[in-house]
């Protein structure tokens, strides 16, 4: 039995995009226990769409939960409104919402993987990433006008059409990433240097995944077939363009990088499906109504399983929004996997879960 | 080459989210790949403030960042420039006046680059970083003379001591 030392990690750290503390327990240089703390980012989002903004004006505000996946927040909310308020919105708004949702998958996926590069020791394959990430940024930006923070969704539809000419671009610039998708298969799954730093790291078993209720892409790297895109269909039809469950059986940090990259894959099949078979319709349903009841609502965001509830009372204002974002179910999870690992490689492993705190806080 | 110059040519980023949406964080992620290539510039993302020039904060403060904040502005050596990315870390934005944000960065340390926009456009945080360089050059001057003011010797033969003064005055009295 060595010594043990605590290292601090965070909440301010190179490797880390957002306060974020972790407090390592070493001993021998391995990591025996791991202590989180993930609410640096509170803000109250939650109190504020419950006094200060109303119903309509909330698909905003809650965008601006999380950057990375504010399309996913948006359309939940703009669909647990809808619940509220007893309407059907048309198939086109439904097509389009799945579709920047499926290119804000691939934005994120690419990220997370730059981040588990560069925080590997691979800078050069961090910039290779960053740079084909680009194409969907500009994509987003064609589709919605914004490179982050959409405001796509809102209540009772979309806020912007589709023109043919920015699907035509769409499919173009998919067809040009496909090779770079492959070269970047390539490196992630054969390069030796990476997959010393990540295979058998930070591993989690499927057994544990299952008791410690571990959602998205960290679940599918372990084994668990939890997609909200495989087990919903009555407000976006996912099977209706072809989604495919990924999983895979190692669960480290190698199995999570190539759920990722096939999920990038899948996305892009999603994405041309909807341009080829996208309906005419209008986008938006009007109403005069105001939310009331209870509803609650599951979305596959890039991380997860994002869950919304709200309660109205028929005024402008909800009563109760509860947001339950997939980093939150992911914490367990997270600092379980640390367990066993070398200090060294606990910043791969970070990037490799994709915490989303902003999400988690709120 | 002296060290002066070094500086100049090479400024060093700290950033820090301060309880912001990351997505201004991810954009200064963009910044730094290829396409919009913030190097060109000799800037780097560094994680250590005590060899950082610039500061870039996103976010709102939040209570409980808001001594890190702080902390990390200290930590930093002089000269240095903060810039605020985003409309929540320059005014607050949307999150002012929920029950756990402070508002702006400018209410804990003194910011000198404001850069608009939710989300930040890259082309912006790089306009903003051009022009907080054009600062740090300025501040480094101005941090250079007031070193050079200090040397000069203070002539001491023409400064009357209190004591001495009153002294001489006490004869006189009694």
């Amino acid at each position: 039995m060595g010594r043990q030392y605590e290292i601090p990690v965070g909440a301010q750290h190179i490797s880390l995009l957002e306060p974020l503390h972790f407090k390592f327990t070493t001993e021998n240089e391995r990591i025996v226990r791991t202590d989180a703390n993930v609410y640096y980012v509170h803000r109250g989002i939650e109190q504020a769409c419950c006094s200060k903004f109303k119903f309509r004006q909330v698909s905003f505000v809650v965008g601006r939960v999380c950057g990375l996946c504010s399309i996913s927040h948006t359309t939940a909310y703009s669909q647990v409104a809808e619940k509220l308020l007893k309407i059907e919105i048309p198939k086109r708004a439904k097509y389009l919402r799945m579709l920047v949702i499926e290119l804000d998958r691939i934005h994120s996926h690419l990220l997370c993987l730059s981040h588990v590069a560069e925080n590997s020791g691979f800078e050069a394959l961090f910039m290779k990433t960053m740079q084909y990430r680009e194409f969907s940024m500009e994509l987003l930006e064609a589709v919605c006008g914004n490179r982050i923070q959409y405001d796509f969704s809102i209540v009772g539809g979309v806020a912007r059409d589709l023109k043919p000419e920015t699907g035509q671009l769409i499919l173009q610039r998919l067809k040009n990433f496909m090779p770079q998708l492959e070269e970047l298969v390539g490196i992630y799954q054969h390069n030796w240097t990476l997959s010393l730093k990540n295979k058998g790291t930070g591993v989690l078993t499927r057994e544990d995944a299952m008791r410690l209720n571990v959602v998205g892409p960290f679940a599918r790297a372990a084994g668990l077939a939890v997609d909200v895109r495989n087990e919903t269909e009555d407000l976006l039809p996912w099977k209706e363009v072809g989604f495919e469950m990924i999983t895979d059986t190692a669960g480290d940090v190698h199995a999570r990088n190539m759920i990722r990259l096939r999920e990038i894959g899948v996305s892009i099949r999603l994405i041309r499906n909807i341009i080829d078979g996208l309906p005419e319709s209008a986008l938006l349903t009007e109403t005069k109504a105001f939310p009331d009841g209870e509803a609650t609502v599951r979305l596959e965001a890039p991380r997860g399983e994002l869950f919304y509830y709200a309660k109205g009372n028929k005024t402008q204002v909800l009563e109760r929004l509860k947001i339950k974002a997939p980093t939150f179910s992911n914490v367990a999870g997270m600092v379980h996997a640390f367990t066993g690992n070398e200090y060294g490689s606990a910043a791969a492993i970070i990037a490799s879960y994709d915490p989303c705190l902003s999400c988690t806080a709120r | 080459m002296n060290l002066a110059s070094y500086r100049k040519k090479s400024p060093w980023i700290l950033h820090y989210n301060a309880g912001g949406c990351n997505g201004c964080d991810i954009e200064i992620l963009a910044c730094l790949a290829p396409k919009y290539d913030i190097e060109r510039f000799g800037m780097i993302n560094t994680g250590n403030p005590k060899q950082s020039d610039i500061l870039l904060v996103t976010g709102p403060v939040t209570k409980r960042s808001r001594e890190r904040l702080v902390e990390i502005y200290a930590q930093m050596p002089e000269p240095k420039v903060v810039i605020s990315c985003g409309a929540c870390a320059s005014t607050g934005g949307v999150f002012r006046g929920m029950y756990n944000c402070e508002g702006g960065v400018d209410q804990f340390i003194p910011v000198d680059v404001y850069v608009c926009g939710c989300g930040t456009r890259p082309e912006q945080i790089i306009d903003g970083v051009v022009q907080a360089l054009a600062i740090l050059e300025k501040k480094t001057k101005e941090l250079e003379e007031s070193v050079k003011l200090k040397r000069e010797a203070v002539k001491e033969g023409h400064q009357l001591n209190r004591r001495h003064i009153a002294d001489e005055i006490k004869p006189v009295l009694s």
